[in-house]
């Protein structure tokens, strides 16, 4: 599937001049299947409302977002669930896990919501490979905001996608604990053919990425 | 899985009481309209069912009701018996016609002695419940036939031939007997001869066929000429049809009482069904009110959660089928409930008056079963709708 952006700018950035320079907002850009995109981005520059908007959460820009040539706007609710269950899969900055569910069942609700795609054995694999396997019975609420970030990532990749969009999602983990979360996802995303857009406030050597964009 | 996992983050927090409480009225209110429906049934059962079906009571005589003001003016007009034949309850209308000359009938034997004075009435034959094969006449036939109400002869075994010291006479004996009919005529007497030949239960008259009333009005009428009736005989579907007995009222008619008589008892039915059946709507109504308003606080106690699954990729379908699924299976229950205890009570109540000679079916109606249906289908639209109704404001 691919990203395409039109002259997109978020409705509160509109009048602030510093964003001439960003390669993004009022830009014209396309982002490819299968391409891994760092996207650069200092705060206040807007890093999650571009994710929001690419998701669908945020309609408050001016511009377009086309998937395919379908302008996202146009999609129903229908539309949109099945693009967040079969071609997009996200990790948010505030990680958005239900706060009185286990980690497990935070994990599990996204595997059920695809019924079929993952097993409930590849949790716990992946628990273990990233060392949260000994928190899965906790409410997500009482876990560390790290194992929490842990626990988002394993949950983003219970389902089938295309992109896989992240807003700094390693800025509770060690280096250690980033290097097995962003193995565990390349492989993901190779496994897949998908692409993958990662916003964070400074360079990092995470993944291979073809393009490093500024916002 | 889901579900269980759904229904962890989407809890009754509107309380379980107030749940319970909008369950009973549910209950309440599906009782009372399954049990109009099948109290209704039931009625037009012992209405219409050949078992308890009175063949008199669907043909009515039907006159003026003689006051001071239409002495003299007893006949009905073409008008009135048209306006009559227009009415809905009423499938058809037969004529009765008097005879306009005087008659008398005697016997033929010393042993068996009589003489009376007597007057015909004529009526169409498809009005008639006894068809005797030997029902016709014309100038030259043997002898009259005449119908003879059952009513004149029991009053004849059961008190005249015992006051009179008689032989008593079974139908078949009364059928042999032949007779003088004797008519004034403007050139003397004519006689001929009479015979019974059938008896009859719905009409309370001495009936010849209409070719010889015709025949003999025509030619031996005393009055001027007239083919006016005094009475007319109607078949109805149901004598008991109030709207029957207001319309006799009111255009100053009437009829055997004891025919209308299931009228009262329809009444009575009509008004147990609407006061059931208004209460048990009512009911439903607020019932349902009561259900949105359960739905909606839930929706909105799990605003936060509901976001938040849809942001995971949620269809709304999907939380859409999941709320139903909460919401609507207890109903089901309620009405599987209903239908049993009026079962039940179907089943008792037919053996009770099984007992007493009226006969009702032993299972319930397929109007029941089709009432409560239609109720789960009209719960199942109105949570559907109120459902997507607030998924939509919440998202």
């Amino acid at each position: 599937m691919e990203i395409s952006l039109q002259s997109l700018i978020p409705a509160p950035l509109k009048d602030r001049p510093q964003h001439a320079q960003s390669q993004i907002w009022r830009n014209n850009c396309m982002f490819h299947q299968g391409e891994w995109i760092k996207i650069q981005a200092p705060s206040g520059t807007g890093k999650t409302s571009f994710q929001h908007i690419l998701y669908g959460i945020r309609h408050d820009y001016e511009g377009t977002v086309l998937y395919n040539h379908q302008n996202l706007k146009d999609f129903d609710e229908d539309a949109l669930s099945k693009l967040r269950q079969e071609q997009l899969s996200v990790i948010f900055q505030d990680l958005k896990l239900f706060g009185n569910l286990t980690a497990l069942e935070n994990i599990e609700l996204k595997r059920l919501l695809s019924p079929g795609y993952r097993s409930a054995e590849s949790i716990q694999e992946m628990a273990i490979l990233l060392g949260i396997d000994g928190i899965l019975h906790q409410p997500a609420a009482i876990c560390s905001y790290g194992e929490q970030q842990r626990i988002a990532i394993i949950r983003a990749l219970m389902q089938p996608f295309e992109w896989l969009i992240m807003d700094e999602p390693f800025s509770h983990l060690d280096n250690a604990n980033i290097q097995k979360a962003a193995a565990l996802i390349s492989s993901e995303c190779k496994s897949r053919g998908a692409g993958l857009i990662i916003t964070d406030l400074e360079a990092d050597n995470h993944f291979n990425y073809q393009r490093v964009l500024y916002l | 899985m889901l579900n269980k996992l759904l229904s962890k983050l989407i809890k009754n927090s509107a309380g379980k009481t107030r749940f319970l409480m909008a369950l009973v009225g549910m209950s309440i209110a599906i009782f009372l309209i399954l049990s109009a429906v099948q109290l209704q049934v039931n009625y037009y059962q012992l209405l219409h069912a050949k078992d308890n079906q009175d063949s008199i009571a669907n043909f009515l005589v039907v006159n003026k009701i003689m006051t001071d003001q239409n002495i003299g003016s007893s006949s009905l007009s073409e008008e009135q018996i048209k306006d009559i034949q227009a009415q809905p309850f009423v499938e058809s209308v037969g004529n009765l016609i008097p005879s306009r000359f005087k008659a008398a009938i005697q016997s033929n034997s010393q042993r068996f002695p009589f003489y009376t004075d007597i007057a015909f009435e004529s009526v169409p034959s498809e009005f008639l419940d006894v068809t005797p094969k030997d029902w016709s006449w014309n100038e030259q036939s043997n002898y009259l036939p005449i119908i003879v109400p059952n009513q004149f002869l029991d009053i004849y075994n059961f008190q005249f031939s015992i006051s009179q010291n008689l032989p008593q006479l079974t139908p078949t004996v009364v059928k042999m007997l032949v007779f003088k009919v004797t008519i004034q005529t403007a050139a003397g007497p004519l006689s001929m001869n009479g015979r019974v030949v059938g008896l009859s239960n719905r009409i309370s008259s001495m009936l010849v066929p209409e070719t010889f009333m015709e025949w003999a009005n025509k030619r031996f009428a005393n009055g001027p000429e007239s083919n006016a009736s005094s009475r007319v005989v109607i078949r109805t579907k149901d004598p008991g049809n109030p709207l029957l007995v207001k319309y006799l009222k009111e255009n100053g008619l009437t009829t055997d009482a004891d025919k209308t008589r299931f009228s009262k008892y329809r009444q009575v039915v009509d008004f147990v069904v609407n006061i059931s059946g208004t209460t048990g709507v009512l009911l439903l109504a607020f019932a349902l009110l009561i259900f949105t308003l359960f739905i909606q606080l839930t929706i909105a106690s799990c605003k936060d959660e509901i976001a938040l699954l849809v942001l995971m990729g949620s269809s709304p379908k999907q939380l859409k089928r999941f709320l139903m699924l909460r919401f609507f299976p207890p109903n089901i229950w309620i009405a599987l409930i209903g239908l049993i205890l009026i079962s039940v009570t179907q089943y008792w109540l037919c053996h009770f008056l099984a007992a007493k000679q009226i006969f009702l079916s032993p299972i319930i109606s397929g109007y029941t079963l089709l009432a409560a249906i239609s109720i789960l289908i009209v719960i199942a639209i109105v949570n559907t709708q109120s459902i997507g109704k607030w998924l939509k404001q919440k998202n």
